[in-house]
């Protein structure tokens, strides 16, 4: 009973997106304010239903339900709690079922804080949000559908895919899903614009809120997957130029450049097409994406099911959504005013860089992910663009964007001052350039590149912090009254910093992991060590041990630092029963920021078995880095004048709580 | 019912959220939409004035901001938002509370019925295991007491009772498996080997391996006129290419056999295929390959008919004719792993009744029931 | 400058941009992708000496020899032809024999290919979509239809 109910919810949930796209929308682009007032409370409705669906699939995964197909067909009673719980969005429906319950949450944000809104733009907004929905609950109910029950319910499922069996799919999907879908609320705000021809500097102000929300999360999703994949397949790899990698990675480009744009339209009106047309392409990315991973037209961990009737219905969602919002955008874009003018050199200039080289970059993602498919389904013939290609295309279009960093916030808008943001800059490059030295002097010409990549890092960190010290006037004015300022900083001054502190730092781990790191491949007996940077690494012995399902075979390591032991590792390879699937665990060593990194391989009888054995100086550095990258955009999202919810409370509550000048 | 009556609240609910905001009166929308437009740009205004005291920026640029969003401020408070007239309105109205009134449900339960199964009951793993083992399907039942077996492994009768069960539902290599877990705890027994080297032949196609050899030859060694185990072991014989050897296992087996025994008709092919007087029958282990074909033709429901039976006639046997300690103690068991306790409990007082006279005996089924969590009344 | 200026301005800095851009990406499109072979195509064709490519097909039954220091060799083969490979690293979790594979690296002049990476990342198939591509091509792959789920 339990299980139709949540069924019926979602096939209400359905009628209820349909009613949502026709009724405020009618009155939106009427001036009907009651059929627009209809918006939020359904928005909020359509979250409860979904949730009320997606809430009853996770428990029929926990009672092992097994009258439910998808329950038979990726879980498994012998399974642990967590992975039973995990397991809902482990599989091709769950995950689209979360998929769709991101989106109406999205829509439930809006319908729920967007008080501060024009009635029209929310309501439209709200629409177009519900178009989204509409397909993508109708794609769930029409192909692949949770709720699908088995007459003759089986004593056992399959089993989850083991690789999935991670603490990692607990938390990637959801937040990599938080920042792919939430980028459908700035495609919903852009398209309303659009239908209304309401793009002003308001507009950019109202949308910035959900785009840093949805970036935050999708930059932590893409650190997080990252860091699983680097834990999990046991190749001591952190970003592999994987197709479903860069499927997460073009949105999380347009989206950042999106961010940046949206502040020039905001300030001073200007790149109004442009930063509608980005908003459209991001949100369009994240559906290629979806469409890219859904239909099996990749291979990988994340390909669940290969269905050609899913792959083909996304494909027609793909071709409705993005066809349909840029020729909405080539009729109504030409209509938009001008708006101000600007240097080359100043703020909106340093923006318009910005943009013009995460774009690039993006497109050279794009070709390389997509010309393999294309070349397969025109020639049939079979390429694959690895490594090398992006390390050639993305890493030149990213040196300059990274060079330029700094300069950017430092400039004032209009009209800015280059040579006066270099005398600003002095410090910071004094620092850079003695880091670079440093790590010349360090390991000589051998690696001409990563001093230089080092020295890159080292001078957006540095950067980041003397804009916030050239901010509060902290030489000029003594430290404790700086320190006031510095607490009076608006969140969004913050934010920009801190993100961009966390660029340097995500760099700087990138340079120092792949040119530094060391690696020994070689077969261990026991009693055997490997020397590594300082550390000897020795193998004490393997044994197998078994698991609630899974058995596995446990190396045993010891790792000294000069004669003394600083860790014990144990690495494993398993084998998951259900599935008679191995997978391999790597065991991992922290110490400061590097990493010692340990993955078995096979097993040679005798008791000698390979080993892989890294050590990855400053490795940890690339997820701090993105970790604070998405601290600066809570920081910014902070920001009282970007706070979301009813105005006018809200705005007495800061008032109240604003210090007073420091003056 | 119940879902019925929920499924309606629950659609009853989304309607509301329709009517609601469309019975309430509005401020018209153009006022609230330059308002909005308006509250932004006085904070920008504000951002500047901020931001010049602080002095982050120039007076002059100050200046210039001030002027631009001013004019951005001007222009909003212009803003006309088109109005639908009076008469339309109300139209528009009514259709919006038509869509929620009569499409939404109507569309909600025309598509659920067309998907969903309304009557199935929900069916999660824990109630099927614990539910009342009578009506469930052998699978069920075997599940309950492989569940019982995982949790208590060193039960030995337990085994034993599941072993011949999978044999049934065509899994000899789990009976063969169950049967060692029981002699390994319980100890030796001559049927319980000859099972197993039964289990482990039929599930090698008829092949005796070396393992059922040894349990053959070890349940003969138990039992020596054992009929079964010397009928596999001659088989034996005969599959490695002994063939001198297995004539005369045979022929020993056979010697004093009263003919209408059904496994003599067997034992004849086999010694006229060895002495190449017959037509060669391809490869028969026995009887017993037919039995296992028979009961994998089974429906699911005469399966469950035949485990329930295995313990009923064990339950009637007892009462009837009586039986050995062990046999009670068995039963008790049976009942206890599938999950039936009033029966257990019934089985024990009719064992306690039986050997009321022999207190030897009455102390072992004591303790037996004691093991199993058994009070007796 | 004047409005017109700093439009051009803006318009040319793109522009160089965005050729940037192409160029790269046009350069590397032409030098560092690489094209899937099965051991039937290196076998007919030629293939240029340095060239990186990317074989697949099924490791020959039996063909697995391992030596010390993770040295690996096995025989990748489409049931027509047979290349030899050799290999030192971790051969990933799915790699078994009879089972698909995709190599990449460089063909010796001995005709031995010697790859620098070997991937096993698959469906629930065991198979690696090009491999199971290249099978169909050479008519010994039924599989594929029964998964869908």
């Amino acid at each position: 009973m339990i299980i139709e109910f949540g069924h019926y919810a979602l096939v209400l949930a359905f009628a209820l997106t349909l009613v949502q796209s026709i009724i405020p929308f009618w009155g939106g682009i009427t001036g009907n304010e009651r059929l627009m007032a209809v918006a939020s409370p359904v928005s909020v409705m359509l979250f409860i239903l979904v949730l009320i669906s997606f809430i009853v699939l996770t428990m029929a995964y926990l009672s092992s339900d097994f009258s439910v197909l998808n329950v038979v067909q990726n879980s498994h009673s012998a399974k642990p709690f967590l992975y039973k719980f995990t397991g809902v969005w482990g599989n091709h429906e769950g995950s689209m079922l979360l998929w769709v319950l991101i989106l109406v949450f999205f829509g439930a944000l809006v319908g729920f804080f967007g008080g501060n809104l024009p009635a029209d733009l929310r309501a439209l907004t709200l629409a177009v949000q519900g178009w989204v929905t509409a397909g993508f609950i109708l794609f769930l109910l029409a192909t692949s559908n949770p709720f699908q029950r088995v007459v003759n319910p089986p004593l056992e499922g399959a089993d989850l895919n083991p690789i999935l069996q991670d603490i990692g799919l607990a938390i990637h999907p959801p937040l990599l899903y938080v920042g792919y879908v939430g980028f459908s609320i700035t495609f919903s705000f852009a398209v309303a614009a659009l239908i209304l021809g309401r793009t002003d500097a308001a507009w950019a102000r109202w949308v910035r809120p959900w785009t840093l929300l949805a970036w935050c999360f999708l930059t932590l999703g893409i650190a997080m997957g990252s860091y699983w994949a680097y834990y999990e397949l046991g190749w001591g790899g952190w970003w592999f130029w994987d197709p479903v990698e860069n499927a997460s990675f073009m949105p999380w480009l347009a989206g950042t450049a999106l961010l940046h744009s949206a502040i020039v339209m905001e300030k001073r009106e200007a790149l109004k097409v442009w930063t509608i047309l980005l908003a459209i392409f991001t949100f369009s990315l994240s559906l290629l994406g979806t469409f890219l991973v859904r239909s099996g037209v990749l291979t990988s961990v994340h390909a669940f099911a290969t269905d050609p009737a899913r792959g083909v219905f996304i494909l027609g969602l793909l071709c409705i959504f993005i066809g349909g919002s840029l020729a909405l955008y080539a009729w109504r874009a030409p209509m938009l005013k001008q708006g101000g003018l600007f240097a080359p050199i100043s703020r909106e200039g340093g923006l318009v860089l910005n943009n013009l080289f995460l774009t690039a970059a993006c497109a050279a993602v794009f070709v390389g992910t997509l010309y393999p498919l294309v070349l397969d389904a025109i020639t049939g013939e079979t390429i694959s663009v690895g490594a090398p290609f992006f390390n050639l295309t993305f890493g030149p279009l990213m040196i300059p964007l990274l060079m330029a960093v700094p300069f950017g916030p430092i400039l004032s808008w209009k009209r800015g001052d280059l040579l006066a943001a270099c005398q600003r800059l002095y410090v910071a490059l004094g620092i850079a350039l003695a880091m670079t030295l440093f790590t010349f002097w360090l390991w000589g010409m051998e690696k001409v590149l990563a001093p230089l990549g080092v020295g890159l890092g080292v001078w957006v960190m540095a950067g980041a912090v003397s804009e916030i010290l050239t901010r509060v006037k902290l030489f000029e004015i003594g430290l404790k009254r700086g320190i006031s300022r510095l607490w009076g900083l608006p969140g969004s001054a913050w934010g920009t910093a801190v993100a961009h502190f966390g660029v340097g730092v995500t760099v700087l781990g990138i340079v120092t992991a792949s040119a530094f790191q060391e690696e020994h491949i070689q077969t261990m007996r026991p009693g055997d060590s490997v020397e590594l940077s300082g550390y000897q690494v020795t193998f004490d012995g393997a044994a197998p041990r078994r698991g609630p399902n899974y058995t596995e075979e446990v190396g045993h390591f010891t790792i000294r630092k000069g004669g003394v032991v600083v860790s014990e590792l144990d690495p494993s390879k398993r084998v998951y029963t259900a599935r008679q699937m191995p997978t391999t665990e790597a065991g991992i060593y922290t110490t400061g920021f590097s990493q010692v990194y340990l993955s078995l391989g096979e097993s040679r009888g005798d008791g000698a078995v390979d080993v892989r054995v890294y050590f990855k100086p400053m490795i940890t550095l690339i997820w701090i880095g993105c970790v604070i990258m998405s601290i600066g955009a809570v920081f910014s999202m902070a920001d009282r004048r970007l706070r979301v919810g009813a105005p006018k409370p809200s705005r007495k509550r800061t008032a109240a709580a604003a210090p007073a000048p420091a003056e | 019912m119940m879902f019925w009556i929920l499924i309606a609240a629950l659609t009853a609910a989304a309607t509301l959220a329709v009517l609601v905001p469309l019975s309430r009166n509005r401020q018209p929308a153009g006022a609230a939409a330059s308002k909005a437009d308006e509250a932004v740009y006085r904070e920008q205004l504000e951002t500047v004035d901020r931001d010049l005291k602080r002095g982050l920026i120039e007076p002059e640029a100050a200046e210039a901001a001030r002027t631009e969003i001013a004019r951005r401020l001007l222009s909003a408070s212009e803003r006309q938002t088109q109005t639908v007239e009076k008469s339309e309105r109300s139209l528009q109205n009514k259709i919006a509370i038509g869509l929620a009134i009569v499409f939404l449900p109507a569309a909600t339960f025309g598509l659920y019925i067309f998907l969903g199964s309304p009557d199935q009951p929900d069916q999660p793993l824990s109630a099927r295991l614990e539910g009342p083992a009578q009506g469930q399907s052998v699978d069920v039942l075997v599940a309950r007491v492989e569940r019982h077996l995982a949790e208590n492994p060193e039960d030995g009768q337990g085994w034993a009772v599941i072993a011949p069960v999978y044999m049934t539902i065509g899994q000899p290599e789990s009976s063969a498996r169950a049967y060692a877990n029981a002699l390994r705890i319980v100890g030796p027994n001559a049927d319980w080997l000859t099972d197993m080297g039964e289990a482990l032949t039929i599930a090698n196609q008829g092949l005796v391996t070396a393992d059922a050899r040894k349990a053959f030859d070890q349940a003969v060694s138990l039992q020596p006129e054992a009929v079964k185990p010397r009928f596999f072991l001659a088989l034996a014989l005969g599959q490695e290419g002994r063939t001198d050897e297995a004539v005369a296992a045979w022929e020993q087996l056979l010697e004093g056999e009263d003919e209408t025994q059904a496994w003599v008709g067997a034992a004849r092919a086999q010694l006229a295929e060895l002495q190449g007087t017959a037509p060669p029958v391809a490869n028969r282990p026995g009887p017993t390959e037919e039995d296992i074909a028979v009961t994998s033709d089974m429906t699911a429901e005469d399966r469950q008919t035949m485990i329930q039976g295995m313990v009923s006639g064990l339950a009637e046997r007892l009462s009837a004719e009586g039986g050995s300690v062990d046999e009670w103690n068995q039963l008790m068991r049976a009942y206890m792993v599938l999950g039936e306790k009033q029966k257990a409990e019934t089985a024990l007082n009719d064992a306690l009744a039986a050997y009321a006279e022999n207190p030897d005996d009455l102390s072992l089924i004591k303790d037996a029931a004691d093991q199993l969590g058994l009070t007796g009344s | 400058m004047t409005r017109k200026q700093m439009r051009l301005t803006l318009i040319g800095s793109a522009g160089a941009v965005l050729a940037v851009a192409l160029g790269l990406i046009l350069f590397a499109l032409n030098d560092q992708i690489v094209f899937f072979q099965s051991p039937t195509d290196i076998t007919q064709n030629t293939i240029p000496d340095g060239q990186r490519i990317r074989l697949g097909g099924l490791v020959e039954e039996g063909s697995i020899v391992r030596s010390d220091n993770a040295q690996v060799e096995f025989r990748v083969t489409d049931m027509e032809n047979v290349v030899q490979v050799t290999y030192k690293g971790i051969l990933p979790d799915l790699f078994r024999e009879g089972q698909g594979v995709v190599t990449e690296g460089i063909i010796g002049t001995n005709g031995i290919f010697v790859a620098d990476s070997v991937l096993a990342k698959h469906d629930e198939n065991y198979m690696p979509k090009e491999v199971a591509e290249a099978l169909k091509d050479q008519g010994h792959w039924q599989g594929g239809e029964a998964t869908a789920n």
